[in-house]
C-alpha cells in the first residue's frame, strides 16, 4: 500500500528489463511528472539512463547506440507519435510500456508500423497517477466537474487513474461511495465496470478482509480547502505551490539563480521528510538547529588549517558539508519566504478567524472578527473573500445571517468581481443543500462530549483546531460504524469485518491537511492502511480555478 | 525537541459514549458532574499520563478487555513507536510490508503476431528486389550487347506494356515521343525520365553481398536486435536465402523506379548501421568494464585493508598495496575515459547535435558520481613499520582475548539464552558497520562488550516489564517479576565480586600489558578517525572504547580502598563518562566503577523499588519521546543529595548507570545504519551536555560521542606526525577529488579554499619527507 514505491518499482523494472547499455527514457507530459515524483536524476543516472526525452519533442536526434524505454499514457496522440517514431526509429531498440490499459487495435497499428523490428517489449505497467507521498496520490486534474456532474474526459481519466492505482497496489476492492454525490456514484460505477471488464487483471490473491475503496465528494466538506495550513508541506503548497515535488521560487524577492526552482522530495531530503508534518513554529526551531549545525561545519576561509588534525577533520566533513549546504540554503530560503508571506498577508490573524469560523459556533464574535479583518489593508483580496466564503458556508441558515452586508464590505474594499462571485459559487457547491453530512454542529452525544472536552482542555493551538470531516468519516469506517445509508456499497456484497486496506478518493481534490490526517490515522491504527487520493491536491490557487 | 513531540494535531477526538471521565472511566450522569469530577480528581495529573491513557479510553465499553490485552499491545506499539522515529524518506513505516511489483500485462505476443504478418510482406518485397538485382548484375554488362541485356532484363521481371500507361504515374506528365517511357528493371513499372532513379553497381553488389554475409552469419548468435528474430521464416536476415553465386562488377547502372530505390536505400542504411559502432559506444563499453572491475575489487581491498590495519596477518601487505594501486589506476582510467567521452566531437566543425552533447555530459556526470562515491571510501594501508607495530600489538591483544575468554567461561553459568541472543546481534551489527565503513573493531573489544551487557540488560528489561505490568495493574505479575529481578541482581552482584577477585589476582602481571593496550587502542581510534567518512556509526565504537576502559578500571580496582568511594562522589555526580575521557585521571573513574559494582551487594533488596521509582520511564526499551526527556533530570536530582553519602544516593547512581548502559546497547541493536532516530539522539543530547558538551549537536547524526576521543587523539597526533606520510598522500588525493568536483559544479569559492588546503598539505608533506630523510 505504498503508492510511491509501487510506481518506483515499475520504473525500476522497466530499466532493469532493458539490460545494460546506454538508455534514453521517452515519456509524455504526464508520465514525466509521474516518474519525476519517484526517481531523482542522479538515482536514475546510475542505472545508465542518460537522456530523458518527450516523445512529442521534435528536437530529437537519431542515436542508434541508445536503447529507448518508452513510458507513455495510452492516449490516441501518443500512439500516433509512437507509430511515427517506429516508422523511422531513432534508437536501436524500443521497450514500450503503457501506463494503462491499451486497446488491441492500438497494439495492432503499432505492430504494423514496426517494419524494422525495433520493438522488443510491449507491456502495461499501471503507474498512471502522481504518487505524492507513500499514502497520498493525485491525478493533477483541475475542474473535473461541470456543475454537479462529470466532464466525460475527466471522468475517464479519473477512472483510469484510480484503476491503475488499484492494479499497482494489487487490490481488487469493494466499493463504497457517498450517497449524496451523483459524481461519486458515477465514478464508483465506472471503476466497477473496469474491474468487471478486466477481471483477469484484477484476479489477485484474496486477502481475508477485502480492501475497500471509498469514494467521496469534495462538496461534502468545502471548508477544509479554504483554511490556511500550518504544517510545512501544506504551507509550502498553499503559499508557494508544489507541482510534482517542484517549487517555483522565482517570485521570491532577491532570489539567487540556482534557487529559482527547488525540489522538495521526502524520498531524498531528510530534513523535509522529518519535518513535512510539523507545524510552522517547530520548523522554525528545527531550521535554526540546522543552520547552527551548518555554521559549525562550515570551513572557515580565514582560519588556517594548522595541524593535520584540522585538515583531517576538514576532509572528513567536506562531503557532508557539501550536501548540507544544499539542503540548508534550500530550506532556509523556503522557510524564509513562507514567513515573509505570513507576515505580509497577516496570515496568523486571518487563520485564527478562519479556525473560529470553521470550528466554533459563536456567530456574533465571528461576524465581528470577519468585519475587522475586512478592514485590514494587509489582508489580500482572496483571503478576504475566503473569510466571507467560510462565513457564508457556516452561517448559511443562521437567523441573523448578514452575508449581504459582508458582500457590500467586500465590494467597498475593492475586491474584484471574480472573487466575490466565488462566495455564491461555493455555497452552491458545498452549501447545506448539497452536503450529505453535517459539517458544523455535532448532533450526537459522542460528538458533543468531544467538543465539550476540547473546550475543557483549552485549545492547544488556535491555528490547528480544525479537523477535516475526513477524520471522522475514516474513524467511523475503521471502527466499522460508517452508515450504509450514507455511504452505500456498490453491488450486493457488504463487508462484515472492519476494513484493513482502505483507499479513499476525493472527487474535487484532497488537501495536505487531509493527507496529514490520514498519516496520523495510519500511525495510530496498527493493521489499518489508508491511502488517500484526489483528483488534485488543493491549494488556494487550485481553488480559484475550481469554482 | 520538536520532532519528538506528539504531533500537534494529534487526534483529540476519542470515541466516547456517555459521560465518561477520560482518566478513570467513571461513568458520570451529566456534563456538569463530569466537569466537576474532572476538576476535582484529575486537575493535577500531568499530561503525559493522560496521553498514555488516551489509547486506553478509546473503547470505553471494552476497557476491561483491553486492559487484559495491554501487555501484548504494549510490545506492538512500542516497536511501532521506534519504527516511527526511524521514519525516513517520508515512508510511513508500518504501512508497508515488503511490496511486490504491481500488476502488469504484456502485449508482446500479440504485437509480434501482427508484426510478423506485416514484416513477412515487407521482407518478401525486399527479397524479390534483391534477387532481381542479383540477376541483373550477374553478367558482364560491359561486354554484352544491349539487345541481349534488354532480353535478360525483361526475363527478370515482366515489363508493364507501354499502352497501359499513358501518363507517368509519379509526376502525371503525358508520355510522348520526347517524354519517353522508362521501365523499372526491378519491378517492371513505367515512369518518365525525370522520375527515374538509378542503382549503381557498387550499391547493388553491396546489397547483394551483405545479404550473403547475413546468411553465413545467420546461424551464429548475433548481437543485433534485428537478427534476434531470425528464427522467423522470411525475416530480413534470411533475405539472401535465394541469392545466387554470381556477382560481378560493372560501371553501368540499373534503372529503377523511385519506390524500389527507396526500399533498397532503406536496406542499405540498415546494413550500415549494423556495422557501424560510434566512438562513444566503444569508450562507453570500456568505461563500464572499468566500473565493473572496481565493483569487484574494491570490496576485496577493503577487506584486506581492514584486516591489515587491525594487525592481522591473513593478508600480505605488499599484495594489498598492489591491489590498491591497481584500483586507483582503474579510477584514473574511468576519469580519463569519461573525460574523453565528454569532449568527443567538440572540436569538429559541425558541432554535434545538442542531444549528443547532453548525452556525453550525462555520462561524464554519472562517472564522476561513481568515482566520488567509491574512491572516497577507499581506506589507506599502514606503512611497513606501522604494520610491524600493529602486528606486535595484535599479539598482545590475542593474549588478552584468551584471558577474556576465561572470564567469559566464568560468566557463562549465569548468562541467559536471551541475553546471548542480544549479544550476538550486537556483534553482527558491528560486523556490518565495519565492512561498509572501513572500520574494524578489534575482536577483543567486541568480546568485552558482549560479556558485559547481558545481565544488566536483562535486569533492565525486567524493570521495564514491571513498570508495564504495574501500569496494567496486574499485581501478581509484578510480584513475580520483582522476584525475578531480585534473583538477577543477586547473580549480577555475585558475578561482579567473582570477577573482581579474579581480576585482582591477575592485575599485577597484566597492568603493564593493559597500558600498552590502551596505547594501541588510541592508535586504533585515531586510525579509525582517519578512515571515517561518515560519522554516524561512531557511537558504537565509543561504546566499545568505554567498555574496555571499564575493564581496565576493574583490573585496577584492587588498589582502591573500599571506603574511598565516598570521596569520589563529586565525580560520580558528573556521571562516569567525562572522567573516562580524561586519561590523566584514570584512577577516579576506576573508583567510580567500583561503586557501581559493589553497591548492589550492600542493598540488593532496595534495588527493585528504587528501580521502579527512580527510573520511571526513561530506560524502557521502547521509550517514547516525552519520556526521553527525563534521563537528564533524574541525574541531577538523584546525584545532588549524594553529598550525604547515604546508601540511597549511591544506589540511585548505580541505577542510573545500568539503565544508561543498557540503553546505549539498545541503540546499538536498533540503530540500523542510516536510519537515524531522532528520539534517541535527543535522548543522547542531555547526556552529552552533562558530560561536558562536546556535543556536535547535529540532529541528523548520532556520532557525537566520539568527539571526546578526537580531542584526545589530536594531542597525540601532533606528537607523532612523523609517520603520517601515507595519510597525507591520501588526504591530498581526497582534496584533489573535491577540487575536481567543485570545479565541475562551478563553485569557485570552494575551489579556492580547497586549493589553499592542498598547498598546505603538500608543504607539510615536503617537510615530512625532509624529516624522514634526515
Amino acid at each position: 500500500m505504498n503508492a510511491v514505491l509501487a510506481v518506483k518499482q515499475y520504473v525500476s523494472k522497466m530499466i532493469e528489463d532493458s539490460g545494460p547499455g546506454m538508455k534514453v527514457l521517452l515519456m509524455d507530459r504526464e508520465t514525466t511528472g509521474i516518474v519525476s515524483m519517484v526517481y531523482t536524476q542522479s538515482e536514475i543516472l546510475q542505472k545508465e539512463v542518460y537522456l530523458f526525452e518527450r516523445l512529442d519533442s521534435a528536437n530529437r536526434e537519431a542515436m542508434k547506440h541508445l536503447k529507448a524505454i518508452c513510458f507513455l499514457r495510452p492516449t490516441k496522440e501518443n500512439v500516433e507519435f509512437l507509430i511515427q517514431e517506429l516508422r523511422r526509429p531513432k534508437y536501436s531498440i524500443y521497450f514500450i510500456y503503457f501506463s494503462n490499459v491499451i486497446s488491441k487495435s492500438d497494439v495492432k497499428s503499432l505492430a504494423e508500423a514496426d517494419e524494422q523490428e525495433v520493438v522488443a517489449e510491449v507491456q502495461e505497467f499501471y503507474g498512471d497517477y502522481i504518487a505524492v507521498n507513500p499514502h497520498v496520490f493525485s491525478l493533477n486534474l483541475l475542474g473535473c466537474c461541470q456543475g454537479r456532474s462529470w466532464d466525460p474526459a475527466q471522468l475517464s481519466r479519473t477512472t483510469q487513474g484510480l484503476t491503475a492505482l488499484l492494479l499497482s497496489l494489487k487490490k481488487c476492492p469493494m466499493i463504497r461511495y457517498q450517497l449524496s454525490s451523483e459524481s461519486a456514484k458515477r465514478l464508483a460505477e465506472c471503476v466497477k465496470q473496469v474491474i468487471t471488464k478486466e477481471y483477469e487483471l484484477f484476479d489477485f490473491r484474496r486477502t481475508e478482509v477485502p480492501p475497500l475503496l471509498l469514494i467521496l465528494d469534495r462538496s461534502d466538506d468545502a471548508i477544509t480547502p479554504l483554511l490556511n495550513q500550518w504544517t510545512y508541506q501544506a504551507m509550502v503548497h498553499e503559499l508557494l505551490g508544489i507541482n510534482n515535488n517542484r517549487i517555483d521560487l522565482s517570485r521570491v524577492p532577491g532570489i539567487s539563480k540556482d534557487l529559482r526552482e527547488v525540489v522538495l522530495s521526502a524520498e531524498n531530503d531528510e530534513f523535509y521528510a522529518n519535518n513535512m508534518y510539523l507545524n510552522f513554529a517547530e520548523i522554525g526551531s528545527n531550521i535554526k538547529n540546522l543552520m547552527e549545525d551548518f555554521q559549525r561545519r562550515k570551513p572557515k576561509e580565514q582560519q588556517k588549517l594548522e595541524s593535520i588534525a584540522d585538515m583531517k577533520a576538514f576532509v572528513e566533513n567536506y562531503p557532508q558539508f557539501k550536501k548540507m549546504s544544499g539542503t540548508v540554503s534550500k530550506h532556509v530560503t523556503v522557510v524564509g519566504e513562507l514567513s515573509r508571506l505570513v507576515g505580509e498577508r497577516n496570515l496568523l490573524e486571518v487563520s485564527e478567524v478562519e479556525q473560529e469560523l470553521a470550528c466554533q459556533n459563536d456567530h456574533s464574535s465571528a461576524l465581528q472578527n470577519v468585519r475587522r479583518l475586512l478592514q485590514n489593508p494587509k489582508v489580500t483580496e482572496f483571503d478576504a473573500a475566503r473569510l466571507v466564503m467560510l462565513y457564508a458556508l457556516h452561517y448559511e441558515r443562521h437567523s441573523s445571517n448578514s452575508l449581504p452586508g459582508l458582500m457590500t464590505d467586500l465590494k467597498n474594499r475593492g475586491v474584484s468581481e471574480k472573487y466575490r462571485k466565488l462566495v455564491s459559487a461555493i455555497v452552491e457547491y458545498g452549501g447545506k443543500r448539497v452536503r450529505g453530512s453535517d459539517l458544523f454542529s455535532p448532533k450526537d452525544a459522542v460528538a458533543i462530549t468531544k467538543q465539550f472536552l476540547k473546550g475543557l482542555k483549552g485549545v492547544e493551538n488556535v491555528y490547528t483546531q480544525h479537523q477535516p470531516l475526513l477524520q471522522e468519516t475514516l474513524d467511523q469506517l475503521i471502527k466499522g460504524k460508517l452508515k450504509d445509508s450514507q455511504y452505500p456499497y456498490l453491488g450486493p456484497n457488504t463487508l462484515r469485518d472492519r476494513p484493513q486496506d482502505i483507499i479513499v478518493f476525493i472527487i474535487g481534490g484532497a488537501t495536505y491537511e487531509e493527507a496529514l490526517t490520514v498519516y496520523n490515522l495510519n500511525r495510530t491504527n496498527p493493521g489499518v492502511r489508508i491511502v488517500l487520493g484526489g483528483t488534485t491536491i488543493h491549494n488556494t490557487k487550485s481553488k480559484k480555478i475550481f469554482w | 525537541m520538536a520532532s519528538g513531540c506528539p504531533p500537534p494535531f494529534g487526534d483529540p477526538g476519542e470515541m466516547r459514549e456517555g459521560f465518561l471521565c477520560p482518566l478513570c472511566l467513571k461513568d458520570l450522569q451529566s456534563f456538569y458532574q463530569l466537569q466537576s469530577h474532572y476538576e476535582e480528581e484529575h486537575s493535577s495529573e500531568d499530561r503525559d499520563v493522560k496521553g498514555q491513557l488516551r489509547s486506553l479510553v478509546q473503547k470505553a465499553k471494552r476497557a476491561k478487555k483491553k486492559l487484559l490485552k495491554r501487555e501484548d499491545d504494549r510490545t506492538d506499539s512500542g516497536s511501532q513507536e521506534r519504527y516511527e522515529s526511524f521514519s525516513y524518506g517520508g515512508v510511513d513505516p508500518y504501512m508497508w510490508e515488503p511490496q511486490e511489483v504491481g500488476a502488469m500485462r504484456s502485449h508482446l505476443s500479440d504485437f509480434k503476431k501482427h508484426r510478423a504478418a506485416r514484416i513477412d510482406h515487407y521482407v518478401v518485397e525486399v527479397n524479390k528486389l534483391i534477387i532481381r538485382l542479383e540477376k541483373l548484375t550477374s553478367f558482364d554488362r560491359a561486354n554484352t550487347e544491349s539487345a541481349k541485356i534488354r532480353a535478360i532484363e525483361k526475363s527478370v521481371v515482366p515489363w508493364v506494356s507501354d499502352q497501359d500507361v499513358p501518363f507517368c504515374p509519379d509526376c502525371g506528365n503525358k508520355f510522348s515521343i520526347r517524354n519517353r517511357r522508362h521501365h523499372c528493371r526491378l519491378c517492371g513499372s513505367i515512369m518518365c525520365k525525370k522520375c527515374m532513379e538509378l542503382v549503381s553497381l557498387p550499391l547493388a553488389s553491396k546489397l547483394t553481398s551483405a545479404s550473403k554475409e547475413a546468411l553465413s552469419s545467420h546461424t551464429s548468435p548475433n548481437s543485433s536486435p534485428n537478427s534476434v528474430h531470425g528464427s522467423r521464416r522470411g525475416s530480413i536476415s534470411s533475405i539472401s536465402s535465394v541469392s545466387s553465386v554470381l556477382d560481378e562488377k560493372d560501371d553501368d547502372r540499373i534503372r529503377c523506379c523511385r519506390h524500389c530505390k527507396d526500399t533498397l536505400l532503406k536496406r542499405e542504411q540498415q546494413i550500415d548501421e549494423k556495422e557501424y559502432t560510434p566512438e562513444i559506444v566503444k569508450l562507453y563499453e570500456k568505461l563500464r568494464l572499468c566500473m565493473e572491475k572496481v565493483d569487484q575489487k574494491a570490496p576485496e581491498y577493503i577487506r584486506m585493508a581492514e584486516s591489515l590495519n587491525a594487525g592481522e596477518t591473513t593478508y600480505n601487505l605488499e599484495h594489498a598495496n598492489d591491489l590498491r594501486v591497481e584500483i586507483q589506476k582503474v579510477y584514473e582510467f574511468i576519469d580519463a575515459l569519461s573525460k574523453k567521452i565528454l569532449s568527443l566531437g567538440l572540436h569538429e566543425d559541425p558541432q554535434p547535435h545538442p542531444k549528443t552533447l547532453q548525452l556525453q555530459r550525462m555520462i561524464r556526470y554519472s562517472a564522476t558520481l561513481f568515482v566520488q562515491e567509491k574512491l572516497l571510501g577507499l581506506m589507506s594501508l599502514p606503512t611497513k613499520d606501522q604494520y610491524e607495530e600493529l602486528k606486535k600489538r595484535r599479539l598482545h591483544m590475542v593474549a588478552l582475548e584468551t584471558h577474556g575468554k576465561q572470564e567469559e567461561r566464568q560468566k557463562d553459568f549465569v548468562s541467559r539464552s536471551a541475553a546471548a541472543v542480544n549479544g550476538d546481534t550486537t556483534h553482527l551489527k558491528k560486523g556490518t558497520v565495519s565492512k561498509s565503513e572501513g572500520w574494524l573493531p578489534t575482536s577483543s573489544i567486541s568480546r568485552e562488550s558482549e560479556i558485559a551487557d547481558p545481565l544488566l540488560q536483562q535486569i533492565d528489561n525486567i524493570t521495564s516489564f514491571i513498570k508495564q505490568a504495574k501500569a496494567a495493574k496486574r499485581i501478581d505479575e509484578v510480584h513475580m517479576l520483582q522476584e525475578n529481578l531480585r534473583q538477577l541482581q543477586d547473580e549480577y552482584d555475585q558475578q561482579q565480586t567473582l570477577k573482581a577477585i579474579e581480576l585482582s589476582k591477575k592485575q599485577a602481571e597484566e597492568e603493564e600489558m593493559q597500558r600498552e593496550e590502551l596505547q594501541v587502542l588510541r592508535e586504533k581510534e585515531w586510525q579509525r578517525e582517519h578512515h571515517k567518512f561518515v560519522s554516524w556509526h561512531s557511537r558504537t565504537c565509543s561504546l566499545d572504547f568505554r567498555e574496555v576502559k571499564q575493564h581496565q578500571h576493574e583490573v585496577a580496582k584492587e588498589n582502591r580502598n573500599l571506603t574511598a568511594h565516598a570521596l569520589d562522589l563529586d565525580i560520580t555526580q558528573i556521571k562516569g563518562d567525562p572522567s573516562f575521557e580524561t586519561p590523566t585521571v584514570e584512577q577516579l573513574p576506576a573508583k567510580e566503577h567500583l561503586i557501581f559494582t559493589l553497591k548492589p551487594q550492600n542493598v540488593p533488596q532496595c534495588d527493585k523499588d528504587q528501580d521502579q521509582t527512580a527510573c520511571l520511564n526513561p530506560f524502557e526499551d521502547e521509550a517514547d519521546t516525552p519520556q526521553l526527556e527525563d534521563p537528564a533530570n533524574p541525574f541531577a536530582k538523584d546525584t545532588s543529595p549524594a553529598v550525604s553519602f547515604s546508601n540511597t544516593a549511591l544506589q540511585s547512581d548505580k541505577k542510573e548507570y545500568n539503565p544508561f548502559e543498557n540503553e546505549e546497547d539498545d541503540e546499538q541493536t536498533n540503530g540500523a545504519p542510516g536510519s537515524t532516530s531522532n528520539p534517541f539522539e535527543e535522548d543522547e543530547n542531555p547526556f552529552q551536555k552533562s558530560r561536558g558538551s562536546w556535543n556536535s549537536g547535529n540532529p541528523f547524526e548520532e556520532g557525537s560521542s566520539t568527539n571526546p576521543f578526537e580531542v584526545e587523539d589530536g594531542n597525540e597526533i601532533s606528537g607523532e606526525e612523523a609517520i603520517e606520510e601515507e595519510l597525507l598522500l591520501q588526504q591530498i588525493d581526497n582534496i584533489k577529488a573535491y577540487i575536481f568536483d567543485a570545479k565541475h559544479s562551478g563553485r569557485m569559492d570552494e575551489v579556492e579554499v580547497l586549493t589553499e588546503n592542498l598547498k598546505e598539505l603538500k608543504r607539510t608533506l615536503a617537510k615530512q619527507k625532509e624529516k624522514s630523510n634526515c
